[in-house]
Parts: structure tokens; sequence; C-alpha cells
């Protein structure tokens, strides 16, 4: 009998591994999952002036700079004991809103869509953008390339330089807007509107019409009972920006809503020998292993757990979709892992909507956008939602504002035992004793993560820019069975 | 002629960052009015942004491949990468699709794509710095960089 050992330390040559041990009968024994993972933040932050991190925080990950470059800013608040002019906040929002919008477009469309337009079980070649493209029409293609990089040049002018801002500031931010950005900036949000619309037209169409689509994501295989998370405004309506943090139990009750500062008291995180990664659960409930259920701590922080964990959307035309998403899902909270993409397109709704409100209030291009710190710094923590889930800064440092202890929870991490959980789900669903196994296994894992859109380490931009694949099967003697790669 | 020179990488994660260092490397040897040198950190489709509107683009980042040394350099043409146009990448879309994309939309594509990729060690531990067999081959990349330009 062949010992198979997982062992974290090995280098994992920057691809993810999935590793599956096979009972005698060939039904799926375990599954474990490593990813390598970025190391030595705590050390690299020591030693640094904190009005620094908004800039050198938003290098951590080439995708979602601006989520660090808020949340970082908002620590700064708290660190510094200083409260942002009104106006500044709103500037803030707006830019995070553009930001929004930018995201969950390419999100879906290159990531989401494929499955669903293409097929699950069409060939890698054609189950891409390109794909997608090709059936929906180069008009809607455009569409998608010009949303981003419209939404872009919204960032760059508000944040002051194209993808890494240089824009937060303890107390407020760096810029003002004039008029003339003003009415560009209204236009693009009302054009974003447009866009969003026709993205859940599309999801409509091709999704929620298609009864095998739609019974796929109502099955069983991708459906996780677990606690869903987010970000909500005084009113209990989702708010990526600003808020307290709440928490939603699978059976719909509130467990806890919390301010930023207030999150070592809700979250602890759990250590297993086979991966470095830690796994945050929610103290209240307590650590019960890789199970769903409301007896047990794990907890979701996806763009479907923030639509779960609010009372509705803070616009109108999102909320009308809210609604009746959920009136096909069968009411709330909606447990259907696959759901996920259609509630970033709502929320990709709600971010075009805000971006309209915000852009049209009269202060938004008020010169009062910086209130100056006077206290002493000591401790900040600031949350905001990413794109991929709650993210979460905190910086300790000496009176002279040098970090001298700084912690992260970025949106995926929140995820981490959820995205292991669905991946251990369909690979024992999908490999069943005497099915032979194809690469559309792969597929249906692929599937069954993708909607967490997870921010892993190995997403870096080093050629070829992909994350690479690897999934080992094992049968119960030790023997490799199969082994599926993709992009190694 | 508009040639673009584009560093490709992220300046905190030690040898990830060696794109944005050969490219800045280049940017004070170089004095053509021709030639914009440039960085990001983005992938995929925003990578896409970046190049429209070039007739000749350098491309500079990282790389890491089974076999390679840390420290070689690799000169590739985007048709080099022999995987499928398939979604890898969490995110984004890798290079090759990226640039099929521009193609479907008819939008202004450089003509031309050279890649220089440099073998990295480590990129997954916070540094500002690159390891020294990544730091070493800097400048050999800069030298085939400029080679390139004159060529």
């Amino acid at each position: 009998m062949k010992r198979i050992t997982i062992d974290p330390i090995t280098r994992l040559e920057g691809h993810g591994k999935i590793t599956i041990f096979l009972k005698d009968d060939g039904s799926v024994a375990n599954v474990y999952f490593q990813v390598p993972e970025l190391r030595g933040f705590e050390k690299f932050s020591e030693g640094r002036a904190a009005e620094d991190m908004p800039q050198i925080t938003q290098r951590i990950c080439g995708v979602c700079p601006e989520a660090h470059h808020m949340a970082s800013t908002k620590a700064l608040d708290e660190l510094f004991h200083v409260e942002p002019t009104s106006a500044a906040k709103k500037l803030r929002e707006l830019l995070y809103s553009a930001f929004y919008v930018t995201d969950h477009t390419t999100h879906f469309y290159i990531l989401a869509a494929p499955d669903f337009v293409m097929g699950p079980d069409a060939p890698p070649a054609e189950r891409n953008i390109l794909g997608v493209i090709g059936k929906v029409g180069l008009e809607l293609g455009g569409a998608v390339i010009n949303t981003r990089k419209q939404n872009h040049w919204v960032i760059q002018t508000i944040g002051g330089r194209p993808i890494h801002p240089c824009f937060g500031l303890p107390g407020g931010v760096s810029r003002a807007i004039n008029e003339e950005e003003r009415v560009q900036i209204e236009e693009i949000a009302k054009q974003s509107v447009e866009f969003a619309k026709l993205s859940l037209k599309v999801f409509d169409d091709i999704v929620l019409k298609n009864k095998e689509y739609l019974d796929m994501v109502l099955s069983d295989t991708f459906t996780q009972k677990s606690y869903n998370m987010g970000l909500v405004d005084d009113n209990n309506k989702v708010n990526f920006y600003d808020g307290k943090v709440r928490v939603v139990g699978p059976d719909g009750k509130e467990l806890c809503k919390y301010a930023p500062r207030e999150y070592l008291e809700h979250i602890a995180e759990r250590v297993e020998p086979w991966t470095y990664l830690k796994f945050p659960y929610l103290k209240k409930v307590g650590w019960k292993g890789f199970v769903d259920g409301n007896d047990s701590g794990v907890y979701r922080a996806t763009p479907l757990s923030r639509l779960n964990a609010a009372d509705g959307m803070a616009t109108p035309l999102a909320q009308e979709e809210y609604d009746k998403m959920y009136t096909t899902l069968g009411g709330k909270p909606a447990n259907f892992t696959l759901a996920t993409h259609w509630a970033r397109l709502i929320e990709l709704l709600y971010a075009a909507e805000r971006m309209v409100e915000l852009v049209q209030d009269p202060e938004i291009t008020s010169t009062d956008i910086r209130n100056i710190p006077k206290a002493k710094p000591d401790e900040g923590i600031g949350i905001v939602e990413a794109p991929r889930g709650t993210l979460t800064h905190h910086y300790i440092t000496d009176e002279r504002g040098v970090i001298k202890k700084c912690n992260l929870i970025v949106g995926t991490t929140n995820n981490y035992a959820a995205l292991y959980m669905s991946i251990k789900k369909a690979a024992e669903d999908f490999i069943k004793p005497g099915v032979k196994i194809t690469e559309g296994l792969l597929n249906r894992i692929e599937m069954a993560w993708r909607p967490y859109d997870p921010c892993l380490s190995c997403a870096t931009h080093a050629l070829p820019g992909q994350l690479p694949l690897e999934v080992t099967i094992y049968d119960d003697r030790g023997n490799e069975v199969k082994k599926l790669s993709q992009g190694i | 002629m508009k040639i673009l020179v584009l560093g490709i990488g992220n300046p905190i994660l030690s040898d990830d960052g060696v794109g944005i260092k050969v490219a800045q490397e280049v940017g004070t040897k170089l004095n053509d009015p021709q030639v914009t040198v440039s960085e990001t950190s983005a992938a995929g489709l925003s990578l896409l942004d970046s190049i429209i509107d070039y007739d000749k683009v350098i491309i500079i980042d990282a790389i890491q491949t089974e076999e390679g040394k840390a420290g070689q350099i690799y000169r590739m043409k985007p048709g080099n990468f022999s995987f499928a146009k398939h979604i890898s990448s969490p995110h984004q879309i890798n290079l090759v699709t990226a640039l099929e994309l521009g193609k479907m939309l008819n939008l202004n594509m450089p003509q031309e794509i050279s890649i220089f990729a440099v073998e990295a060690k480590d990129t997954t531990s916070f540094s500002e710095g690159c390891t020294p067999e990544v730091e070493q081959a800097i400048p050999e990349a800069v030298k085939m960089v400029l080679d390139e330009l004159v060529g």
C-alpha cells in the first residue's frame, strides 16, 4: 500500500493542486485542495508609513487594486481618528462603484458566461470569451470592452492614475472633480446601467429560459447551506463601500451585525495540517469541520452571500431584479452556489445605478475633500466589500504612524472553507464507481469554484498568466489512477 | 511607427516584478519619440487596453516553466504558447485569448508583438527586490529589448 503524503511544504510550482483519493469501489474517499500562498506581507509592511499602505496594498493583486486601496484608506481614517468629509465619502464610493462595474463585467463575460453560453461539456477550446462572443454577437462583445474602458477612465479621472489610484488619504481624498468631468462620468454611468440591464437579459435568455441550466443551478451538487456575510448600510441594504458587517444563517436568521473594529470578536481562523491556508469561521457558531448547516461556523462572502445577508438593494432596478431572483429560486436565503453568477449581475446593475445617484449629487464636485487628522495614530481597521468578498485591513502603528503589525483578510480568504467544500462535493458527485473519469470532470470542478472568482496567489501574471491546475486521483492502494491538468 | 515597450509585473512580489524593472531600465537608455516605455500590473483584458493603437509591442514579463532555470530569458511570439485558448485564470483570460479577442472585435491591434520572458524563481514572497539569479538577468534582458528595437 503506497503512502501518499499531502505535504504543504512541497513547492507547488505556482499551480493549484487537487488530490483525490478513491475507495476500493471507485467512489471518492477524500479530496484535498492546495494552492501556493503569498507569504511575508506582515514582515514586508513593518516599518512602513501607514499613509503609504493604500499605495502598497493595491499592488498585492492586479485584479482588485481599488478594493485594497479603499479598505486601506478606511483603515487610515480609523487609525488617525479622523472622519472623512461628506464629499470625500461620495467620491470614494463613486470611484468604487465604477470599479465594481468593470470587475463584475469582466467576471461574468470571461468566466461565467462560457459555461452557460457554450455549455459545460463544450470542448475547452470553445468554452471561452471567443465562443461567447461568437454566439451572442460582436456588438455585445464590443459593449463589454467599451463598458470596461469607459469605467476605467472614470476610475483614472477620480483616482488620479490608471488602475492604481493615488487617491485615498486619512480623512478624505487627494483630488476633487470638476463639472466637465462630472458630466462625462454621468453619461458613462447611464450607459453602464443600460449595459447591466442588457447583461441581465442575456442571462435570462440563455440560462433562466434553459431548463437544463436552471436544473443545474438548483441541483444538490451545487447547493451549500452556509452562513452569509456582507456589508449593509443603515437600512440593511447592500453597500460595497461602507456600513456594518452582517451575518445571516442558512435558515435566514441574523446571527450578528458588527462594526469593522469588532471583527476579531466574531471571526477566528482554523489551521489544518495539509495546507498553509487558514480557514476563517464564525466564533459564535464554532468550528465543526468542513460541513455546512446552521451548526457549522463555515461562512461565505460572495455576491450571493451579500444579497442573502441584506434585506434588499438600495436602488430601484436592482431591487426589482433581486425580487425576481429570489422568487425564481424559492425564497431567501438562496443556497445555490451557481446563482452567485446571477447575484453578480444584480450587483452590477446596483453599482451602475449607484454611480448615477452619486454623480448627480450636488456635493460631488465640492472641493471640501479632506479633514486633516489631529490625533495620534494607534490602531485602525477598515472593511469594504471586495468583489470577491469582505475585505479587512487592520493596522497597528506606533505614535508616528509607522506600521508595527498588519493583518489582512482578503475577499477569497473568507471563502476558503466553502470553496474547498464545493470542490469536494463536485468531485464526489462526478466520480462514481464504474464511470470513466474524463476531462469533463475537470470542468465540473472548475464550475464549482468559478462562482467564487477566487483570488488565489497563483493568479499572478507571470506568463502564461493563467491558473494552472492539476488534479491527481489515487486508488485505494495509493496508485495514481489519473492525472488531469490544464495550463501546466 | 508607434512602438510600445511594456513591462508587466507585480513590483512587490519578488521576481514577479522583473518585467517592470527591465522596462524601467530600457526607458533610461532610450531617447526615441516613436517609442513609449510603460509598465502595468494588469493581465488579460486590461492588457488588451494597453496595447491597442500601437504598431509594434514588446512585452517583458516573468515566466515559470517546468524545466526552466531562474534567470533564463526567452524571446517569444504569441504563437509560441502551446496551450489552447482555454480559461485557466480564475480572473482573466490569458494573453493569447486577449489578442484573439482584439482581432475578433476589430480593435486596432499591433501588427507585431514580441515577448521577452525571464524565468522566475520566487513569485510568492513579498519583496521589492528580485532573487539574485533573476536580478543578474536584468542587464541581459535590457540588451535584448534594445537590440529588438534597433533590428
